[in-house]
């Protein structure tokens, strides 16, 4: 297949994915853009680079890792560089499902800023493994590539950072 | 909180997604930018490369077009013999196929007379390895306007121009090649039709000239020239 072909599935099935991933840790649907479009123009690069040639021994075989790792760089950069964390207001994702009625609305929205607020809290680690596990779906194994470690250890990580992530929610 | 509710309030983040537009842009902007270095670059090449393969394939058509038109050109002045001579003849055969019925015989002849030329060409350059085919070709065409003639059923003015040019160019060649060029086929045919003319006119009322040239035909028919006996016959049936 044609790489530009094959970096746009790739595209497609990762941008939101990605976006996620990056908006929950710089809190800015601005900052999320940029960094989340630097991810994909470095990740086209790399992988046209690295892809065109069958002989090459640094192929890029895991194409969602590469991308989450870049993210995750581009992301500490930012705040190497910047030194400053924006919080966004929880209006700019306000639940607007016609189906619910105005008090779950509340609810939920008061759901979904405490989440928000509490993954954020947690250390670096623990927000990635359940950003992958239960927003971005990606299975045990899968999630071992990417962080690189033994699915026992992805397991032991997902079961830790569940547990700190409702210790932040009782808090609140 | 038990774990199944913990993890539905953490799906509640899945609403977190970016703007379609600049999802779109971002797309075209990345997997875009390359067209405008060296991809533009290549598809300029490629657009060049279609227009010259175009200007190749018009410059060959028009060749061979050229060359058609020119060996067709070519073609026309070659004679029996020669290597061109067989695309005259497939010219002239091609020709044949649009002429109706009834001009036939008249076509027929004016070939015959055409190879006559082809034959006095050849006489006068005493071209000798040639002159069989071309005599060949003459007697092929004058059996051939032979047979049309037999089936012809009214023989016309033009038929009688024809068969008078024909008979004075064989003369005229036999006596440059001091042979006799045999256009038995063609003899009949003319003995055939020139005896029902003259039938015809023997049971006719005729006017005083029509006379004098029924008796100038006869005369022709019994000296054994049957083409002029069949050509003051036809001037007999048409003079008043």
């Amino acid at each position: 297949m044609n790489l530009r072909k094959e970096f746009s599935k790739i595209y497609d099935k990762y941008i939101d994915k990605i976006y996620r991933f990056v908006f929950l840790k710089v809190n800015s649907p601005e900052v999320a853009e940029d960094l989340t479009s630097e991810t994909f123009l470095k990740g086209w690069v790399a992988f046209r680079e690295q892809n065109s040639d069958p002989k090459n021994q640094n192929h890029i075989d895991n194409p969602p890792a590469f991308l989450y790792q870049i993210a995750r760089n581009l992301v500490v950069d930012y705040y190497r560089e910047k030194g400053k964390t924006q919080i966004v207001p929880a209006e700019d994702y306000r639940i607007i499902d016609p189906r619910i009625n105005l008090e779950e609305r509340a609810n939920l929205n008061s759901d979904f800023e405490g989440v928000r607020r509490a993954l954020n809290n947690l250390k670096e680690d623990y927000q990635d493994v359940i950003i992958y596990r239960y927003l971005d779906e990606l299975s045990v194994p899968e999630i071992a590539k990417i962080v690189q470690k033994s699915e026992d250890a992805v397991r032991v990580s997902l079961h830790r950072a569940l547990k700190s992530l409702k210790n932040e929610l009782n808090l609140d | 909180m038990n774990e199944k509710t913990l993890i539905g309030k953490i799906e509640i983040l899945r609403q977190i997604r970016p703007r379609k537009n600049w999802v779109i842009l971002t797309k075209k902007r990345i997997l875009g930018e390359e067209r405008t270095l060296p991809g533009l670059f290549l598809d300029s090449f490629r657009v060049f490369q279609g227009l010259f393969f175009q200007y190749k394939l018009a410059l060959a058509s028009l060749v061979l077009l050229f060359i058609l038109g020119g060996t067709f050109a070519f073609a026309q002045k070659s004679l029996p013999g020669e290597p061109l001579f067989i695309v005259k003849k497939m010219t002239e055969k091609t020709r044949a196929v649009f002429i109706s019925e009834e001009e036939k015989p008249k076509a027929q002849l004016e070939l015959a007379n055409r190879r006559l030329e082809d034959l006095a060409k050849i006489a006068e350059k005493n071209d000798v390895r040639k002159l069989a085919p071309a005599i060949d070709e003459f007697q092929a065409n004058v059996s051939e306007a032979a047979k049309n003639l037999a089936k012809a059923k009214t023989v016309g003015k033009d038929i009688v121009v024809q068969t008078q040019e024909l008979e004075k160019n064989k003369e005229k060649i036999e006596k440059t090649l001091a042979t006799q060029i045999g256009t038995e086929e063609l003899e009949n045919v003319y003995k055939d039709l020139a005896e029902q003319q003259i039938k015809d006119l023997e049971n006719s009322s005729l006017t005083e000239s029509q006379t004098k040239l029924l008796a100038q035909a006869k005369e022709y028919f019994e000296a054994g020239d049957y083409s002029n006996a069949l050509i003051k016959t036809i001037e007999a049936s048409q003079t008043k």
